[in-house]
């Protein structure tokens, strides 16, 4: 067999695929029980990958790889100071005034929701019959007067369990873009004789897609955001329920929730639609707008965004990606979800990897031969 | 005198300001033909990228056939390169420490054009086209040099190819 063709049919075998899809929602399971280490892990990775092409930029400049590094280190510590200084009080005070503002548009969402459910009970009579409104305010009561509290409650031990985790994100990016060479030379020391060329090349096409991934991922998150931003902005700033920051900064959650393919977009949308439901109740037509103005992005995503910045790389069939998503989901929860195609991705490409170095007959004849070099050389030393 | 300024003081105070010595590896990369016109700072950089492997005495390094990734200098030991021929395996001739072959995958992923066996225990360090790639985009004099380096030692070969001399072993 020429071993041009072992990348074709790489990905046929069926054990294969069932470990690439083992492996994934097995890692989401790892992840999930080391989210403390592993949130930092990503984020350093995305970091580093996000932060190269910056350094690379400065050495073409003239610069030696540590000094390239020095020089972003100290534009970091000056911009994080500045951001110190000059927004993040301000944010924070926001902050501070929509937690006050919380009841009141919980309140509001409540009340929105209520005066649906009469007006569908008024329309139909199986929804009177049921009695929607009435059984949606009293699972909202049983809600806020048990469950919602632990929930709470645990949000806020899961936000401290995990923030102090975030101070290693800057400490892990530092020895990714430092010692990350080093480490993948250490890394290919163990790899045998044989395997070598063609694990080197497999490792540069991971490396390659991961950074294609998240450059794209980054790009796409703020193409979504300018536009959604923009859009609600243009929808809300005439009747005052959107300043420009605002929407801004909503379009930047509901890109955030795009991360998670098909389902997070429509949670996205969902969110806006709250927000406007919240803060002007009675204007329905801008609530049309806003369901208009997402499936407007959605498609600009599909066909624009998309194959501008991620491209293809990790295009999975949609029933894969479904299936994937929603097991990652059940398995680890919000980290499933957000970490289901990323794995699947990687493990993929894991995948790809070791059927073309284990199925190629050359390269295994070859280790092969490397073994029987060893036994007879160490029969020789013993003089067997 | 043998004070506080004595001789052997001042060289070892003269010693901080001169370079520390060469990597003995680097030297060995600094005298392969390719190589030649690089700088001690663009040597450094080059070795991030310089993968040391060892074979043993009739292990194969690379095969006729199989797609190139990369090219090797030898540091230790001695290889064979052979071209399979109608009835018989042809020998292209030995490659000896302080030498280079593969050069040909720097320059694409084509087929290697011969399969190259260790003759004895053997070192090399290996060069990844890739790696090559990213360097020379990351430092364009270094990669200059590179592929001017390339050019010559192809450059050299075929005239000697034209000239009716032996083909090249290394030409793999």
């Amino acid at each position: 067999m020429k071993p041009g063709l072992s990348n074709e049919r790489s990905l046929e075998h069926p054990i294969i695929w069932i470990a690439v899809i083992a492996g994934a929602l097995g890692s989401i399971l790892l992840l999930k029980a080391v989210a403390w280490l592993a949130f930092p892990l990503i984020l350093a990775v995305v970091l580093y990958y996000l932060v190269q092409p910056l350094l690379q930029r400065l050495q073409l400049a003239g610069v030696t790889p540590g000094q390239a590094l020095g020089i972003f280190l100290g534009a970091a510590t000056i911009l994080t100071l500045i951001f110190s200084v000059t927004i993040l009080p301000s944010m924070l005070n926001s902050l501070a005034d929509f937690q006050n503002q919380i009841p009141t548009y919980w309140d509001r969402l409540q009340g929105v929701l209520r005066d649906n459910l009469l007006a569908l009970e008024e329309r139909f009579s199986f929804a009177k019959k049921a009695g929607l409104a009435n059984s949606f305010q009293e699972q909202m009561n049983l809600f806020l007067a048990g469950a919602g509290k632990e929930y709470i409650a645990d949000v806020a031990l899961f936000l401290l369990h995990w923030l102090p985790s975030l101070l290693l994100v800057p400490f892990l990016t530092f020895f990714f873009l430092r010692d990350g060479t080093a480490f993948h030379r250490l890394v290919l020391r163990a790899v045998p004789n044989a395997f070598f060329e063609k694990t080197l090349l497999l490792f540069d096409r991971m490396d390659n897609q991961m950074r294609a991934y998240f450059r794209g991922m980054f790009g796409l998150t703020m193409l979504d955001t300018v536009s959604l931003g923009l859009g609600l902005w243009f929808l809300g700033h005439g009747t005052g329920i959107f300043g420009f920051w605002d929407a801004m900064f909503l379009g930047l959650i509901c890109a955030i929730f795009a991360w998670v393919p098909y389902i997070g977009s429509g949670l996205g949308g969902i969110l806006a639609v709250a927000t406007v439901a919240v803060k002007a109740p009675s204007s329905s037509g801008l609530m049309v707008a806003v369901v208009l103005l997402f499936l407007g992005v959605r498609l600009l995503d599909e066909f624009i965004y998309t194959p501008m910045t991620v491209g293809r790389a990790l295009r999975m069939h949609p029933l894969i990606t479904v299936m994937m998503i929603f097991s990652g989901g059940m398995l680890g929860g919000v980290y499933g979800l957000l970490l289901a195609m990323p794995l699947l991705g990687i493990f993929t490409v894991l995948g790809q990897m070791f059927a073309e170095i284990w199925f190629d007959p050359r390269l295994r004849a070859r280790y092969q031969a490397r073994g029987l070099l060893e036994k007879r050389l160490a029969s020789k030393d013993l003089g067997i | 005198m043998c004070g506080l300024w004595g001789e052997s003081n001042f060289m070892n105070l003269l010693s901080l300001f001169s370079p520390p010595p060469m990597d003995p590896l680097l030297q060995i990369v600094s005298g392969v033909a390719i190589f030649r016109d690089c700088n001690r700072a663009e040597l450094e950089a080059l070795k991030l990228h310089l993968h040391e492997r060892h074979f043993l005495a009739g292990e194969i390094v690379f095969d006729e056939g199989e797609d190139g990734e990369g090219m090797y200098v030898v540091i230790r030991g001695k290889l064979r390169a052979n071209r399979k021929g109608v009835l018989s395996k042809k020998s292209l001739g030995v490659i000896q420490a302080g030498e280079s072959f593969g050069e040909m995958a720097l320059l694409g992923a084509g087929p290697r054009m011969a399969t190259v066996v260790a003759e004895e225990d053997t070192t090399v360090l290996a060069m990844f086209r890739p790696e090559l790639v990213a360097l020379a985009q990351a430092r364009p004099r270094l990669g200059y040099k590179i592929a001017m380096g390339v050019a010559l030692v192809l450059e050299s070969r075929l005239r000697r190819v034209a000239e009716g001399q032996s083909s090249e072993p290394s030409a793999t």
